[in-house]
C-alpha cells in the first residue's frame, strides 16, 4: 500500500474520521467559546482602563488589570494551561470536564489580549464623540454604549479576527492535558500507520481552510460595519 | 441665565483662565473674541463643565452647576480649621482680614473639618443641579461638528431626546423632520455624517442642539473648520436663531458677524476678560491696548 492508500484505509475504513470530527469539534468549541469569554473579560478589563479615574476602586481595578494582562501575555499559553489543569483547579478543589478547563484557560488568556485590543479601539475613537454625547446631557455610560463602543468595535474587528485566528491555531496545545483536538486526531492516525507525510499535509490543509473561512467571515463583518463609512 | 463666577482653570502648571466672571442674560447674544490660545474655548467649555474649573462657580438659572467653591463663600471659610488656626494665631485680626488672607493665599486644604464639609454640602444640596440636566438646557456646537459617526443624520437628531426620555420616538422624529426641512436637508436624513459636506455637518450639529429645545446654545468657532464657501450657510442659520431670540454665546473669528449678531462682545486675553461692551462701542472705541492691537490685525 502506498501512503495515500494507508491514509485512506485508516481515515475511512478504520473510521479515523470519527476521531478527526471530535478533534475538529473540540478545536472549534475551545476557540469560539474561548474568544467569547475573552471578549466579555476583555471588555470588562478595558473598562477599568478607560473610565475617567475618579476614585480609589477604579484605580485599584486598573492596577489589577495591568497585573492580569502582564501575567497572561508574559507566559506561554501551554504553561497557563498546565498551571490551570495541574495546579489551580486541584488547589481550588474544582472538578470540571477537561474541555471546560481548556475553554476556561483560553478564555482567560484571550481576555488579556482582547482587553488591550478594546482599549486601543476605544482610544482610537475621537474624543469629540464623547464630548458631543456628554454636551447633550447623556451620561458617560450611555455615550459609551450608544456612540463610542459601536465605533470602537468596528475599528477592532480586523484585530479581533487576528486574535481569533491565533487562538484557533494555538488550541493544538490542549493535547498536553489529554484533550483530542484536530492536531491530536491526525497525530493518532499518523502514529497508527507510521506514515506521516499524508496525515500532516492534510492536517495543515484543514487548518488553512479553517483560517481562510474565518478570514472571509471577518471580511464580511467588516464590510457590513463599514456601511457608515461609505464616501 | 448663565452666570460665571470667578473662574480659574489650570491645566497642570499652565494657568489658562485667571479669574473670569460674566453673566449671560436671557436673549443675549454674547460673542467672545480673542487671540488663539487665550482661553476662549476653555471658558465656553467650563460653562457646561466639559472642563471642570479649578476654582469658581457656574450657575444656570439660579442653580449651581459646578461644585460649590468655598472661596466664594466667606461663611464657609469661617467654618474651616484653617480659619480657626489663623484666628488663634492672630487674635487681633478681624474675621474679614483672616478670610481675605485665606482667599488671597489659597490656604484651604482638603481636610478642613466636619463643619466645613457640612457647610459646603448644604450649599450644594440647596442649589446644586445635576450636570446632565444642566447640559440638556445648554446646547453646544463644536468647531469640528462632532456628529456621531456611527449614526445616521436622523439618529443623530433623535438619540439624546429619546434616550433622555424628553420625547417619545415619534415626537423626536417629528421634531427632527421639521428641523431638517427647515435647513433643507431632509433628503439626507438616512445618510451617515461621512457623506456630508462640512457645512451640512455643522448645520445638522446645530439642529441636533435645537432638537433638545435648549434655553441657550454655546458655539465654539462654528465656522473655523469650514471651507470658505460653506461659512455663509452656517452663519445664516445662526443668524436666524439669533433673530428668533435664542440665547447664545459664540466664540468666533468672524468680526463682521460678531458686530452684526452680537448684543455684547467680550475680549478674552491671557485668561482674563479685558474688555466687554456692546458691538458698536466695542469696535469703534476699544480701550484696552491689547484689544486695539488685536483688532488692528483682524479687521
Ligand atoms: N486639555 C488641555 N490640556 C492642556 N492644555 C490645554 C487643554 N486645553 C487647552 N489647553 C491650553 O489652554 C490654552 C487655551 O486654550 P483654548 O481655550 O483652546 O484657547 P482658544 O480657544 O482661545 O484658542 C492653550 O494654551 C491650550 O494649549
Ligand atoms: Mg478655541
Amino acid at each position: 500500500m502506498n501512503a495515500w492508500q494507508l491514509f485512506y484505509r485508516q481515515f475511512f475504513e478504520l473510521e479515523g474520521y470519527r476521531n478527526v470530527l471530535i478533534g475538529l469539534k473540540n478545536t472549534a468549541v475551545i476557540a469560539v467559546i474561548g474568544l467569547m469569554i475573552g471578549m466579555v473579560i476583555g471588555c470588562l478589563l478595558a473598562t477599568t482602563k478607560i473610565v475617567p479615574k475618579k476614585n480609589k476602586l477604579i484605580g485599584f481595578l486598573s492596577g489589577a488589570t495591568s497585573v492580569y494582562v502582564s501575567i497572561f501575555r508574559g507566559t506561554p499559553m501551554v504553561v497557563q494551561l498546565l498551571l490551570i489543569h495541574f495546579v489551580l483547579l486541584p488547589a481550588l478543589g474544582i472538578h470540571i470536564p477537561l474541555l471546560m478547563e481548556a475553554v476556561l484557560a483560553f478564555g482567560l488568556n484571550s481576555g488579556a489580549y482582547v482587553s488591550e485590543i478594546m482599549r486601543g479601539g476605544i482610544l482610537s475613537v475621537d474624543g469629540g464623540q464623547t464630548e458631543a454625547g456628554r454636551a447633550l446631557g447623556l451620561t458617560y455610560g450611555k455615550t459609551m454604549i450608544k456612540v463610542v463602543l459601536p465605533q470602537a468595535i468596528k475599528n477592532v474587528v480586523p484585530t479581533l479576527g487576528n486574535e481569533f485566528i491565533a487562538l484557533l491555531k494555538e488550541t493544538s496545545v490542549v493535547s498536553f492535558i489529554t484533550i483530542v483536538d484536530l492536531t491530536k486526531s491526525f497525530q493518532n492516525i499518523a502514529n497508527s500507520t507510521y506514515e506521516y507525510i499524508v496525515p500532516y499535509v492534510v492536517l495543515a490543509l484543514i487548518y488553512l481552510v479553517l483560517v481562510l473561512i474565518v478570514t472571509s467571515i471577518i471580511k464580511l463583518i467588516e464590510r457590513r460595519l463599514r456601511a457608515s463609512d461609505k464616501r | 441665565m448663565i452666570s460665571v463666577k470667578n473662574i480659574y482653570k489650570n491645566f497642570k502648571d499652565v494657568s489658562v483662565l485667571r479669574g473670569v466672571s460674566c453673566n449671560i442674560n436671557n436673549g443675549e447674544r454674547v460673542v467672545i473674541i480673542g487671540p488663539s490660545g487665550s482661553g476662549k474655548s476653555t471658558l465656553l467649555r467650563c460653562m457646561n463643565l466639559l472642563e471642570e474649573p479649578t476654582y469658581g462657580e457656574v450657575w444656570l438659572d439660579g442653580k449651581l452647576v459646578t461644585p460649590p467653591d468655598p472661596y466664594l463663600h466667606s461663611d464657609v471659610i469661617k467654618t474651616s480649621k484653617t480659619y480657626d488656626r489663623l484666628a488663634n494665631e492672630n487674635p487681633n485680626a478681624s474675621p474679614e482680614e483672616i478670610v481675605k488672607k485665606i482667599k488671597d493665599e489659597d490656604l484651604l486644604g482638603k481636610r478642613e473639618g466636619k463643619a466645613y464639609k457640612a457647610a459646603l454640602k448644604k450649599i450644594d444640596d440647596e442649589n446644586g443641579i445635576d450636570i446632565n440636566l444642566a447640559r440638556q438646557k445648554m446646547g453646544m456646537v463644536f468647531q469640528h461638528f462632532n456628529l456621531f459617526n456611527n449614526l445616521t443624520v436622523m439618529e443623530n437628531l433623535m438619540l439624546a431626546p429619546v434616550q433622555l426620555k424628553l420625547k417619545t420616538k415619534e415626537e423626536a422624529e417629528a421634531k427632527a423632520t421639521e428641523l431638517l426641512h427647515r435647513i433643507g436637508l431632509y433628503d439626507k436624513k438616512d445618510e451617515y455624517p461621512s457623506r456630508l459636506s462640512g457645512g451640512q455637518k455643522q448645520r445638522i450639529a446645530i439642529i441636533r442642539a435645537l432638537a433638545m429645545d435648549p434655553d441657550a446654545i454655546l458655539f465654539d468657532e462654528p465656522t473655523s473648520a469650514l471651507d470658505p464657501e460653506m461659512v455663509g450657510e452656517v452663519l445664516d442659520l445662526i443668524r436666524q436663531l439669533a433673530n428668533e431670540g435664542m440665547t447664545m454665546v459664540i466664540v468666533t473669528h468672524e468680526m463682521g458677524f460678531a458686530k452684526e449678531v452680537g448684543t455684547r462682545i467680550i475680549f478674552v486675553d491671557e485668561g482674563h476678560i479685558k474688555e466687554e461692551a456692546p458691538p458698536a462701542e466695542f469696535f469703534a472705541n476699544p480701550k484696552d491696548e491689547r484689544l486695539k492691537e488685536f483688532l488692528s490685525k483682524v479687521l
